[in-house]
């Protein structure tokens, strides 16, 4: 696996570079990567429908359970095989659609990038492994949603997008933590080998709540789901690749992969089941309000993304079984029609199903491959989308919590629909009228072939079922249902069953819809006041809430006054001793104190005097070049006691950097106005007070330090090792380059960041009007 | 601060400073010193040259390597040519008005490359222990020993680098602060 993501990577990263050398036939070797992972990866068909998996390990963090370990087992080859497919496909039709754009290669590089990290996440077996590249998933849907990048409402749904996702991410982060915390393993193999679920543990809860936020929020479920029709901003290829077939069904993914580990709890199965309802009517409700095509279509998907949701939560083997079905089916007649609308968009320059008629004639095999989906969509007979709409009624009606809550939605969002297949496959292109819509120009075969591969693969599953996806499937079943072997039974007839009458009755109440729809449209003005409550509406409250905070925040905390950020630090590092000190006072014998005061040598005295003095006299004068000089004579000082206690090292150090200091500072000198004290006396004494605070602690810290001496073997080690095995006599620069090296590359780094922080800050130009 | 003294003894004492700086991070293993000492006495050598001839003196006589390029005389061969530019460029005389089509700044030791340099060079002496097979930062030494400098090893090299860094980073800031 790993070399597969890293050839990924390569092709993802020199993508640019190849636009540059073969224009738009850039899009040859982008698609033919996918489809030789594909290939790859139907490789290993033979071995995992034998019902085993395979397990790929790579060393990354060993000590902290992090590895890059893949699995790969029905699910994932289910995932993996559609990733790839569908990636394929996309590469060409992105070709198709962006033709003209200069910023293809770049357009390569991110769709890329998102296949491999998409196809890491459904391999990886390791819990960090897999947030890795849900993380990723996450920053190249921004990228992608954004791609239009001189639009601003592209630009802001992406920020949208990263941020919900974003926040799911971190949720999920600290739900891994705690499920290794509770569990000890890092791996799902491992979650799924353990037999004792930890329900009980004081963990399980937060744990299942936060996986709950980072799969709602990365699979567009209420209260979350308003940034994917946001996310139809990004060019069609993208929204049919990312937001309806792959990215959203990340979230699903993982909570079918963690279905076996939460399974046994009630908090599992209702709240999936609630979320999910809630969900899927939403989507269906606010799809028909809707006359653009992919707000449609992004409402439609949500939808569909609740109902398997909610049948993830019923949680029986037919409802997996129904969920897994209803998923292939629905990426593949969701991602033809997106194909189909990004088509028709590319053509007449509109997507507002209003204004589009008639366009059979002029794009027949657009038409074509839109009607095959929109009738596995609807759910007729010879059509994948059939099977999956029995196994969700089935599944519905067996349920075993609110049976006719989880059928009445199942069935009203089957209606919906149908209504919105009509909608988008006969509205727009059957229909007769006298003034059809007019092309700007004709499809090319780039744009109609890929949209037409996947509506004729609904109708190919849909006839032959047995061989092209039941096996797959069923292994897919068996992996997150703990392991147990399924039967999985996929036929278009069933003989005149109870399903089948309510599939009778969806069609012919979904015309009905169809035809009321105008009226129903006219309707739905009323709600709009209820819009304003929504979860869009309070994102951008707390975002536009968030901003204004900071904003202030640095106001106060940083205000371009220095003096007032040193204040700051100071106080906070005084505040926190303060606390320190307080919880466990240290004892101190201030008697043994007086003994060595009596006892100091001379030249000790005669710094303290040189220093005191200085620094009252630098409290008294006005002269910026004096005080520079006095601190200057502090800083010597300061130099001349390190000698004293026999760190030559340091004291040179530190004779050096006054000197620096006190050339810089006169380089600066002339550039600043004369001095003037402009606060009031008060504010003086203020700093003064400040001050005598701070060296209180100090001191204070420092007695208590010296008088509780840590006992460390780490001198004697470093004075034993110093010549024998670093080869230095002189033990602080031994320190510094060998046995404490990466500190101080660190250090050096901060220092570099520092100077060009100087630069940076004193090249900068303020612009008329502003602060300086 | 530019009084003819200062200037005329700068001049001279900076070359003194830099070697002296080199000796300090040479001997830093063993004695006091090192390359963070060494990065600033060097550092310093340049501040004091920068104060008394200002900083466009100070990057054209250290920082810019400038080369002589003339165009070839018609009757001359072409290894005639190249003696002649390589004469030209050792033996500088300040009357004759070089042709310059070679770029005037063609060696460009700039601060910030300085500052990069030593970054790279002490991520690098720490790698190196990787190839070794050991953890990173871990000091590989070679077994030759000079008589000077003592035993060499990544250490070193990697003090070099802070040499570097600290040196970039004071020129840095004390060239941006100085222009106006």
């Amino acid at each position: 696996m790993l070399v597969v993501l890293v050839l990924c990577l390569l092709f993802a990263f020199f993508a640019p570079r190849l636009y540059r050398l073969l224009g738009r036939y850039v899009a040859i070797p982008m698609a033919i990567l996918p489809f030789g992972i594909f290939v790859y990866l139907l490789s290993f068909f033979p071995e995992v429908l034998r019902g085993s998996y395979i397990i790929q390990l790579y060393k990354w963090v060993p000590a902290l359970g992090i590895n890059l370990q893949f699995r790969l087992d029905g699910l994932s080859l289910l995932f993996g095989l559609l990733i790839t497919f569908f990636g394929g496909l996309i590469m060409v039709y992105a070709a198709g659609y962006l033709k003209d754009n200069p910023l293809l290669g770049r357009f390569y590089l991110y769709l890329t990038l998102f296949m491999a990290a998409m196809l890491g996440m459904v391999t990886s077996d390791n819990l960090f492994c897999l947030f890795l590249f849900w993380e990723i998933t996450s920053i190249t849907s921004y990228l992608l949603i954004g791609f239009d990048n001189k639009n601003v409402k592209a630009r802001s749904s992406a920020w949208q997008a990263l941020l919900v996702t974003g926040m799911g991410g971190l949720a999920l982060m600290a739900s891994f933590i705690l499920i290794n915390l509770a569990t000890g393993s890092y791996t799902f193999t491992e979650l799924l080998a353990q037999n004792t679920s930890f329900s009980g543990h004081s963990y399980f809860a937060p744990a299942l709540i936060l996986l709950f936020l980072g799969c709602f929020t990365k699979s567009a479920q209420f209260p979350f789901h308003f940034w994917l029709p946001n996310a139809m901003a990004a060019p069609t290829p993208v929204s049919a690749y990312l937001h309806s077939a792959t990215m959203v069904k990340a979230g699903i993914y993982l909570l079918a992969r963690m279905s076996p580990v939460f399974a046994g709890a009630d908090a599992w199965g209702y709240t999936l089941v609630v979320i999910g309802g809630c969900t899927a009517l939403l989507g269906a409700f606010l799809a028909l309000q809707h006359t653009d095509m992919k707000a449609i279509l992004a409402y439609t998907t949500i939808s569909a993304l609740g109902q398997m949701v909610m049948m993830l939560g019923l949680g029986t083997t037919v409802a997996l079984k129904a969920m897994l079905v209803f998923l292939l089916a629905h990426a593949l007649y969701k991602g033809t029609m997106f194909l189909a609308a990004g088509a028709v968009d590319h053509c007449t320059g509109t997507r507002d199903i209003t204004r589009l008629n008639g366009l059979a004639r002029l794009m027949p095999v657009t038409a074509l491959a839109a009607t095959l989906a929109a009738l596995s969509m609807a759910g007729l007979m010879p059509f994948f989308g059939f099977i999956g709409k029995e196994l969700l009624y089935e599944a519905a009606l067996s349920s075993k919590i609110y049976v006719w809550l989880v059928f009445g939605l199942t069935f009203l969002t089957g209606i919906v629909y149908v209504a919105v297949a009509v909608v988008l496959s006969f509205g727009i292109f059957w229909n007769k009228v006298k003034h059809p819509t007019k092309l700007e120009h004709a499809p090319g075969y780039m744009l109609y072939l890929p949209p037409f591969i996947l509506g004729f693969l609904g109708v190919a599953f849909g006839l032959a079922p047995k061989i092209a996806v039941t096996p797959i499937l069923e292994r897919a079943v068996q992996s997150i249902s703990r392991g147990e072997l399924v039967e999985l039974e996929l036929a278009l007839w069933h003989g005149f069953t109870k399903e089948l009458g309510l599939s009778v009755l969806t069609i012919i109440l979904g015309l009905l819809l169809y035809k009321a729809l105008k009226f129903v449209q006219s309707r739905y003005a009323i709600l709009n006041p209820v819009y304003n409550l929504g979860p869009e509406r309070l994102y951008h409250k707390a975002f536009d809430g968030f901003l204004v905070f900071a904003k202030k925040l640095t106001m106060v905390l940083q205000n371009g006054n220095l003096r007032r950020y040193i204040i700051y630090l100071i106080l906070f590092f005084s505040a926190l001793m303060f606390y320190v000190l307080w919880h466990d006072t240290p004892h101190i014998l201030f008697a043994s104190r007086v003994v060595i005061i009596q006892e100091l040598p001379f030249h000790d005295v005669v710094i303290f005097v040189l220093v005191s003095s200085a620094l009252f006299y630098l409290l008294g004068t006005r002269s910026r070049l004096t005080s520079i000089v006095v601190m200057g004579l502090v800083g010597y000082s300061a130099a001349l006691i390190y000698i004293m206690f026999g760190a030559p090292d340091v004291a040179a150090t530190q004779f050096l950097i006054e000197t620096l200091t006190v050339v810089i500072f006169v380089l600066l000198l002339h550039k600043l106005p004369a001095f003037i004290y402009l606060s009031h006396q008060f504010k003086k004494y203020n700093y003064i007070a400040i001050s005598i605070l701070f060296g209180t602690v100090m001191t204070y810290t420092m007695l208590v330090v010296q008088d509780h001496t840590i006992e460390s073997e780490l001198k004697t080690y470093y004075g034993q090792t110093s010549l024998l095995e670093a080869h230095g006599r002189n033990i602080v620069n031994v320190i510094l380059v060998d046995f404490r090296a990466l500190d101080t590359l660190g250090e050096i780094t901060v220092l570099a960041v520092a100077a060009l922080g100087v630069f940076a800050l004193l090249r900068m130009q303020p612009e008329k009007g502003e602060k300086p | 601060m530019r009084t003819l003294i200062f200037a005329t003894a700068i001049r001279i004492l900076t070359p003194v400073f830099l070697v002296f700086s080199i000796y300090i991070l040479l001997r830093g293993h063993n004695h006091p010193g090192g390359g963070f000492i060494g990065g600033l006495i060097g550092s310093i050598a340049f501040v004091f040259h920068t104060l008394a001839h200002g900083t466009k003196q100070t990057n054209k006589s250290y920082f810019n390597l400038t080369f002589y390029k003339f165009d070839k005389k018609p009757d001359h061969g072409k290894f005639r040519h190249a003696l002649r530019l390589l004469r030209k460029n050792i033996v500088r005389n300040k009357n004759e008005k070089p042709v310059f089509i070679w770029n005037y700044y063609l060696l460009r030791l700039r601060p910030t490359y300085l500052m990069a340099t030593g970054l790279l060079v002490a991520v690098f002496s720490g790698s190196v222990g990787l190839f070794t097979g050991k953890p990173f930062m871990a000091a590989y030494w070679l077994n030759a020993k000079i008589p000077l400098i003592g035993s060499l090893g990544t250490p070193l090299l990697f003090d070099t680098g802070v040499y570097l860094l600290v040196l970039g980073m004071v020129l840095k800031m004390v060239f941006t602060m100085s222009k106006d």
